[in-house]
């Protein structure tokens, strides 16, 4: 071979590799005319090199974000310096299918990719290769951890029966409501309920009507309780409210209101119509407090004085 | 750092070490300027030989800190490898966002183009003006989101591995007349070092 035929040899292996590669190339020009693509881009955009090459790349895709992309491009090509973006960023930049069009659960193919300034011999920018690279299987199992890490806290913070808050969670909370106070003394106030004769009428009716009626009892709760209070299951039949920025006045009103409609309410379960009532007490912060034990204890007993002095009722500590 | 550890860095290798970063962080800190059209404060990078543990004592200076943003990327190259670490305060975004012209309101997703942006630069230029003064050439890795904020503390704890030791160059960026904190730390494993100080012995002759 002569030395020409070899460096052509060379040059055409080369391109065999380009063109094969299980990655995408693209190289636009200033104007992002289509200059070169290989062989990813092309059977993954399903579109033909005639169709493509010398051609706006910004008409050839037309899902791509105009904007963005000009943005990125700019800065690459003035700084002379490479940019990264990742699926993270942005799910994808060209939208193709994903791989696995039969087993794969994503819809597209994620996507990072790699901005480089191609230089000219004279080291003059010219032209942008963008490398794109298949990261669908890494996106997909990392949005399904978080998924599953978010599922596993709400599981781990609720309570199964009532979908409030549980007792864990919920003192945790009551806690961290105690420490703030101690900082920035706001008034606050803390409400514990417990549903009247609630084991007598368990041994009548049977526990599944006396879920049902715990769950009522519930959902009348967070009907009732404003956005910003929170609402926990604190024992099998008790329910605790925190009520931030609010003076145990108005947590009053608030407890007050809660006892009417849960009287009003009617428990259809299993053939019967049950009514029941609740006992509250309502304990607003204050410094002589130790720690949040103390101000359920407080709360509590205001609880037990309603219970003493006839029930369905709410005492203010 | 404590004087224990900086026993174990030769004197003379610091220096140099401290001179290249100094060079390259220039650069970085120029491109970042003209990006943003605003006067980047000229930092002096901290070497460093840090044991594992110590790593978080090199951060304490975002200690007071309460949530940041972190990107890492590796590189390697004629045998040196390493990450590259960007730590971000997220009250720095709003300022960024200013500066880049960005309207509207500074999504999660905006956040997360202009952390992209800043370390794409900040790592690239400094790689680059590292490579080129050692006559070496890096390959950067996709540059991974650690989490946006994050507590410094989960950050440093989630730094899984089993390395012990690394060569740590700590760039702290400010811009004037803005709140952005933003922090680079190149860390080297152990084994570039005979690399690094070869390369070096023979650019010194």
């Amino acid at each position: 071979m002569t030395p020409d035929q070899e460096s052509l040899s060379e040059f055409h292996w080369l391109l065999e590799v380009l063109q094969t590669i299980d990655v995408g190339m693209l190289v636009v020009d200033l104007e992002f005319n289509v200059v070169a693509w290989n062989g990813f881009m092309e059977n993954h955009s399903g579109i033909a090199p005639q169709d493509a090459l010398e051609r706006n790349l910004f008409d050839v895709f037309p899902d791509i974000p105009r904007d963005w992309f000009e943005h990125k491009s700019r800065t690459v090509i003035q700084l002379q310096n490479r940019a990264f973006t990742t699926w993270e960023q942005r799910p994808y930049v060209f939208k193709f299918k994903n791989n696995r069009p039969v087993t794969g659960t994503a819809e597209f193919m994620y996507q990072n990719c790699t901005f480089i300034p191609v230089a000219n011999i004279r080291g003059k920018v010219e032209s942008l290769c963008i490398i794109v690279y298949d990261v669908t299987d890494v996106a997909v199992s990392k949005l399904e951890l978080q998924k599953a890490n978010q599922q596993l806290k709400y599981l781990s913070r609720t309570d199964r029966l009532t979908a409030l808050f549980n007792r864990g969670y919920w003192e945790e909370l009551l806690e961290a409501e105690f420490r703030r106070q101690q900082r920035a003394n706001r008034p606050t106030s803390l409400i514990l309920f417990d549903i009247d004769h609630f084991k007598p009428f368990n041994d009548t009716y049977g526990h599944t009507v006396g879920d049902d009626v715990i769950r009522k009892v519930a959902e009348v709760t967070r009907e009732t309780v404003r956005n910003t209070d929170l609402a926990g299951r604190y024992g099998g039949e008790e329910f605790g409210i925190i009520l931030p920025d609010t003076p145990p006045q108005e947590a009053v009103l608030l407890a007050e209101r809660l006892r009417e409609r849960i009287e009003e309410m009617i428990v259809d379960s299993h053939d019967q119509r049950l009514q029941v009532t609740i006992s509250l007490g309502v304990a607003g912060y204050d410094s002589e407090l130790n720690d949040h034990n103390q101000w359920i204890d407080k709360a509590d007993q205001a609880l037990y004085l309603s219970k003493e002095t006839g029930r369905n009722r709410v005492t203010l500590a | 750092m404590t004087a224990a550890t900086e026993k174990h860095l030769d004197e003379e290798l610091r220096d140099v070490l401290q001179e290249l970063s100094n060079v390259a962080m220039g650069r970085a800190a120029d491109l970042l300027a003209r990006l943003l059209e605003n006067y980047v404060i000229l930092p002096i990078p901290v070497v460093n030989l840090l044991e594992r543990a110590e790593l978080n004592m090199a951060l304490s200076s975002l200690e007071e800190v309460k949530s940041v943003s972190a990107v890492c990327q590796g590189f390697v190259g004629s045998r040196i490898a390493g990450e590259a670490l960007i730590i971000f305060n997220d009250t720095s975004f709003n300022d960024i966002a200013e500066l880049t012209n960005f309207a509207g309101e500074i999504t999660p997703q905006i956040e997360l183009e202009l952390l992209m942006d800043i370390a794409n630069i900040l790592i690239g230029a400094c790689l680059k003006g590292l490579a080129e003064q050692l006559d070496v050439s890096f390959s950067q890795g996709q540059p991974v989101l650690l989490g946006q904020h994050l507590s410094l503390r989960d950050l440093v704890t989630d730094q899984a591995g089993n390395w012990q030791r690394a060569l740590t160059i700590e760039i702290p960026y400010r811009l004037e007349g803005r709140n952005v904190d933003c922090d680079l730390l190149l860390l080297f494993t152990e084994d570039s070092l005979k690399v690094l100080e070869a390369k070096i012995e023979y650019m010194m002759e």
